[in-house]
């Protein structure tokens, strides 16, 4: 249930500029941190800026679609969805500089296919991706944890596929006056590939974007829902909320404008520069952070429960009914 | 992990130990289920996946609660409201039998909680006692949403037919379904139903065959008027058994009151459609008449052993040495 969810709870916006402002927040934030040794006024030249950061992520937001588009088995909507919808709320938090969208995007995607049930192994996964797929595959299992952390764990995903669905019931059952809904869909379905390049789906519920995606079609093909909307989906009240809404979320999806390929090799140069070299799988000063890592973590297990399994290994056998006798030890 | 201090074990998952241990703060008690990512190549497994996604999306005062989340090196925590005890544990405390009034509130809470579970979509597949904890005030909460999930309305999604303990399994689960709906909980609740009237389990086989074979003798055979759907599952045509009658209600479940039988019966039934929904059964008579569900304050309320108290009877003395140190050999 939508209203009840982790998605309204958290991961809703009331406006564009709330989500603007976080992100150069998060902008801000990471040049502090990394650019004591660069003098301010040389920042902005070596760092991205907010608005170059949204550039690289429009860019990869499209490869991540295309991505999923070519994936093989093919991959069902909803999953393609759900991951896009974790790309963007990764980056809301954190940085391009930081992680690099070409890692995230592959991850999301792989918890993706987790989450909606779309099972597919790791290898399945990896043989879709070019280049070095053991890589790639340690990549994404080292940033999968990370990625769920950055999600604060809300993994369920409300998106508007349902809603659709359910309004084309609807019309089909209350709007009799349209002759063949099901001429609405491709349209629908266009639509929604492009809200989902949008912020939209950050900001309104899944059902206005089902709705103001019906409402689109129904434009397009020359059909009228005005009086079923109007008449019959809403009373006088709410009216003016959702005609705003559908009128925002439509506008928004009409200035979805890929960035072209110079930009993006230009703003890559850049990011190669300036990003943070300690999650870079290529760097020295990464690898040997995984290490330590691991041997740490080896150590720290090792005590810890060794104390404890010795405590419950004991208990068990009390439990489980071995006499004292059998027992080496009690001898 | 700081803030936590860990005390002891209290079992283990199918990945990584179970953890008794308090907040070192705040000073209540959690179980920590940690889970290992280390040895897992998939990355996170599916059904950590699962319990995490759907337990964020539940709160119900009858589902377990998630408290908090988080990695500890290369491996990940999930903290959980500590449970003392559970309904397998409470069925078989031969000290405190439960009377009818305390019987009925448990069945109460486990409906509520499935009631607001479905009404989520959320369909949980493995119902059964041992999922079902209770807290140190006696009150029962739904956990190990491993095998949860979401529930579409369309039909359009087969699912895997092997979920649900055996002795649970609902009958299309058993025939090879791929197709069902949150009507499996409803079958599972009925089966511990008559297990907490009967405090025995009402329907255990050793094998699915077995487990067929006991459900069609208890309840008789069913035929494509009770069961339209039946000649179409997928194991159907592979199994034949001997036509039965089935017995008496009043056989099943010797002590139950008319009201109880009346209620098991409309969830047991073959027709998963036609079985009541968990919100139509809390409107049941069962649970308006005498005696009435007793208040939560007259539950047995477990003590903080009561789990290890109850277990040590249970084992059975013909098991094989070998077989009861598996477990225990491959942790050590």
């Amino acid at each position: 249930m939508f209203p009840m969810s982790s998605q309204k709870m958290y991961w809703i916006f009331s406006d564009e500029n709330d989500i603007t402002e976080l992100r150069e927040k998060t902008n801000s934030e990471f040049i502090e941190k990394h650019g004591v040794n660069v003098p301010r006024d040389q920042r902005e030249e070596h760092f991205l800026t907010t608005s170059e950061e949204r550039i690289l992520l429009k860019f990869y937001e499209l490869q991540l679609r295309d991505f999923c588009r070519r994936f093989v088995p093919p991959m069902p909507r909803p999953t393609v969805a759900t991951a896009l919808h974790y790309f963007k709320r990764f980056y809301l938090r954190n940085s391009v500089m930081d992680y690099h969208p070409k890692e995230i995007l592959v991850t999301c995607v792989y918890l993706g296919c987790k989450v909606e049930e779309f099972n597919v192994s790791i290898s399945q996964f990896v043989a879709n991706i070019k280049g070095d797929r053991e890589k790639a595959s340690d990549i994404i299992l080292n940033n999968e944890l990370l990625l769920m952390q950055q999600l604060n764990y809300n993994l369920t995903v409300h998106n508007p596929f349902r809603p659709v669905e359910g309004l084309m019931i609807d019309i089909k059952t209350r709007c009799t006056s349209l002759e063949n809904p099901e001429k609405l869909r491709p349209h629908i379905d266009d639509f929604l590939e492009r809200v989902f390049l949008t912020d939209s789906i950050l900001i309104y519920a899944p059902s206005q974007i089902a709705l103001a995606a019906t409402l689109h079609a129904a434009s397009r093909a020359a059909a009228n829902l005005d009086n079923y909307v109007t008449d019959t989906l809403f009373s006088r009240e709410h009216l003016p909320g959702i005609i705003e809404a559908v009128r925002k979320i439509r506008s928004m999806a009409k200035c979805v404008e890929p960035p072209t390929r110079e930009v993006v090799r230009s703003l890559e140069k850049k990011l190669d520069k300036c990003r943070n070299q300690a999650n870079n799988p290529d760097s020295e000063i990464y690898k040997q952070r995984m290490q330590d890592m691991l041997d740490e973590d080896d150590l720290r297990d090792n005590e810890k429960y060794a104390k404890i399994i010795q405590d419950q290994a004991e208990h068990d056998e009390k439990v489980l009914g071995v006499s004292k006798s059998l027992s080496p030890s009690a001898l | 992990m700081e803030k936590y201090v860990v005390v002891g074990r209290i079992g283990e998952g199918a990945h990584g130990l179970v953890l008794k241990a308090y907040h070192v703060e705040q000073g209540n008690e959690v179980a920590l289920k940690k889970v290992l990512l280390k040895k897992i190549d998939e990355g996170i497994p599916t059904s950590v996946l699962r319990e995490v996604k759907t337990l964020q999306e539940l709160r119900h005062r009858n589902v377990v609660e998630l408290i908090d989340v988080f990695p500890v090196g290369l491996d990940f925590v999930m903290v959980f409201e500590y449970m003392p005890s559970g309904v397998w544990e409470i069925i078989r405390d031969s000290e405190r039998p439960l009377n009818d009034s305390q019987k009925k509130t448990y069945v109460k809470m486990l409906f509520e909680g499935v009631s607001y579970m479905h009404a989520n979509n959320v369909m949980h597949r493995d119902l059964k006692p041992a999922n079902l904890l209770v807290n140190r005030e006696g009150v029962l909460k739904i956990a190990d949403f491993g095998l949860g999930r979401l529930v579409w309305d369309d039909n359009s999604h087969s699912y895997s037919h092997r979920v649900a303990t055996r002795w649970y399994r609902a009958p299309e689960l058993l025939y090879g379904a791929r197709y069902y709906t949150t009507a499996v909980d409803i079958w599972a609740v009925g089966c511990i139903f008559g297990e907490i009237l009967n405090s025995a389990p009402l329907f255990a086989g050793e094998t699915d065959i077995e487990q067929l074979a006991i459900v069609l003798r208890l309840l008789g055979s069913p035929t494509t008027e009770s069961w339209p759907d039946l000649t179409t599952l997928p194991d159907y045509n592979k199994i034949t058994f001997p036509c039965h009658k089935g017995l008496p209600w009043d056989l099943i479940v010797p002590d139950a009151t008319p009201d109880a039988i009346d209620l098991i019966k409309q969830l047991l039934v073959y027709n998963s459609s036609k079985r009541l929904t968990a919100s139509s059964a809390l409107k049941h008579l069962y649970f308006h008449s005498r005696p009435f569900p007793c208040p939560e304050s007259a539950l047995p309320k477990p003590t903080p052993d009561h789990r290890v108290q109850v277990k040590p009877e249970e084992v059975k003395g013909n098991l094989k040495r070998t077989v009861l140190f598996q477990n225990l050999l491959s942790i050590v």
